[in-house]
């Protein structure tokens, strides 16, 4: 079931191939103030199109550096002020960009050097879901109306993940109480109990102490 | 919180009284809770029990977030902006949302395209 390669291991998010995305960060540095909302768009409209084209073979991520040379800086003030904030957004997307980037890189090497049976639990982790049918089917005969399809694939990602939740803080409690082997609906109770204490305690405002 | 311990203990009840026949509730999640709860740590034989918990805590979950997205927004329909309010407080659930949409689109757009070559290269 497990590929030989789990750096490769494609699934539908497209998240293998970062050498792909990367080579979308070259541009020469003294050109970024006039390439800057040109490379943004073709960066945006390559990463949209990145995850089909990585399935499909071809990655042409090189934008043309020729299409620079039609912008002149413009002096005047409403300008200026419009080119600032465009290069902020650009700083920042950047920004966004390489952390995504080193997000993607990391997790290349962490599942690299996995052992098999971690290898297996990833596996496991990313392939679990829920059948969208059986939540469609779920939510209609509780709305009694039709439900979209988008509403389905939030619900069941938001169930994946309070699952998550569950479990990670039932384990907690099983070491806690310094038990062993699987997981007990007593753990899994006190888990929730827990959870929603937190979430209790957060969603209160809390209330800044002003004086003392 | 008082009727999910209320049904816990009307459960715990029902398994200890084997009197008459259990009609045993028909569970719909069972084989994929077995995996993700291995997925995210557990045995990977996790009891029945467990799995049985879990699966009545994710239904009353949905049952739960179903009925408030119901009141938010327009009322009687549910849309994924209500899902996405309700959640807004919690970053794990908030984030993952955001990026599935952004995924099923992304897919979306993706297919279209494919097709659209398709459908030029076959004609």
């Amino acid at each position: 079931m497990s590929d030989t390669s789990p750096v490769k291991k494609k699934d539908d998010k497209g998240e293998v191939t970062a050498s792909v995305a990367s080579n979308s960060n070259d541009c020469s540095p003294g050109k970024r103030t006039h390439l800057d909302s040109d490379n943004e768009d073709q960066d945006k409209s390559d990463q949209d199109s990145s995850p089909s084209k990585s399935s499909v073979g071809d990655t042409p991520e090189k934008h043309k550096p020729s299409s620079d040379g039609c912008r002149t800086p413009s002096d005047s003030p409403p300008n200026k002020k419009k080119k600032s904030e465009e290069e902020e957004e650009n700083t920042h997307a950047k920004l966004k960009k390489e952390k995504q980037e080193e997000e993607r890189l990391k997790m290349q090497v962490l599942v690299s050097n996995f052992s098999e049976e971690q290898l297996n639990r990833y596996e496991t982790y990313r392939r679990s879901a829920f059948p969208k049918a059986a939540i469609k089917r779920l939510m209609q005969s509780i709305t009694g109306s039709s439900v979209s399809q988008n509403v389905v694939i939030a619900m069941s990602g938001i169930s994946k993940v309070f699952v998550g939740e569950v479990v990670e803080s039932a384990l907690d409690v099983l070491e806690e109480w310094g038990d062993t082997g699987p997981l007990q609906p007593k753990h899994i109770r006190e888990a929730v109990r827990r959870l929603k204490h937190m979430a209790l305690i957060q969603t209160s405002k809390s209330k800044k102490v002003l004086f003392q | 919180m008082a009727e999910s311990e209320k049904e816990q203990g009307e459960q715990d009840e029902d398994e200890v009284e084997e009197d008459t026949p259990l009609e045993k509730k028909k569970k719909i999640f069972s084989k994929e809770l077995r995996c993700m709860m291995y997925g995210f740590g557990d045995d990977q034989n996790p009891y029945t029990e467990s799995v049985d918990l879990l699966e009545d805590l994710v239904i009353e979950y949905i049952t739960e977030m179903t009925k408030k997205a119901m009141e938010t927004g327009r009322a009687g329909r549910i849309q994924v902006e209500d899902i996405i309010f309700l959640i807004r407080k919690d970053p794990k659930k908030y984030s993952r949302v955001k990026e599935l949409l952004l995924m099923s689109e992304e897919l979306r757009k993706a297919r279209k395209a494919f097709d659209e070559i398709k459908y030029a290269t076959t004609k």
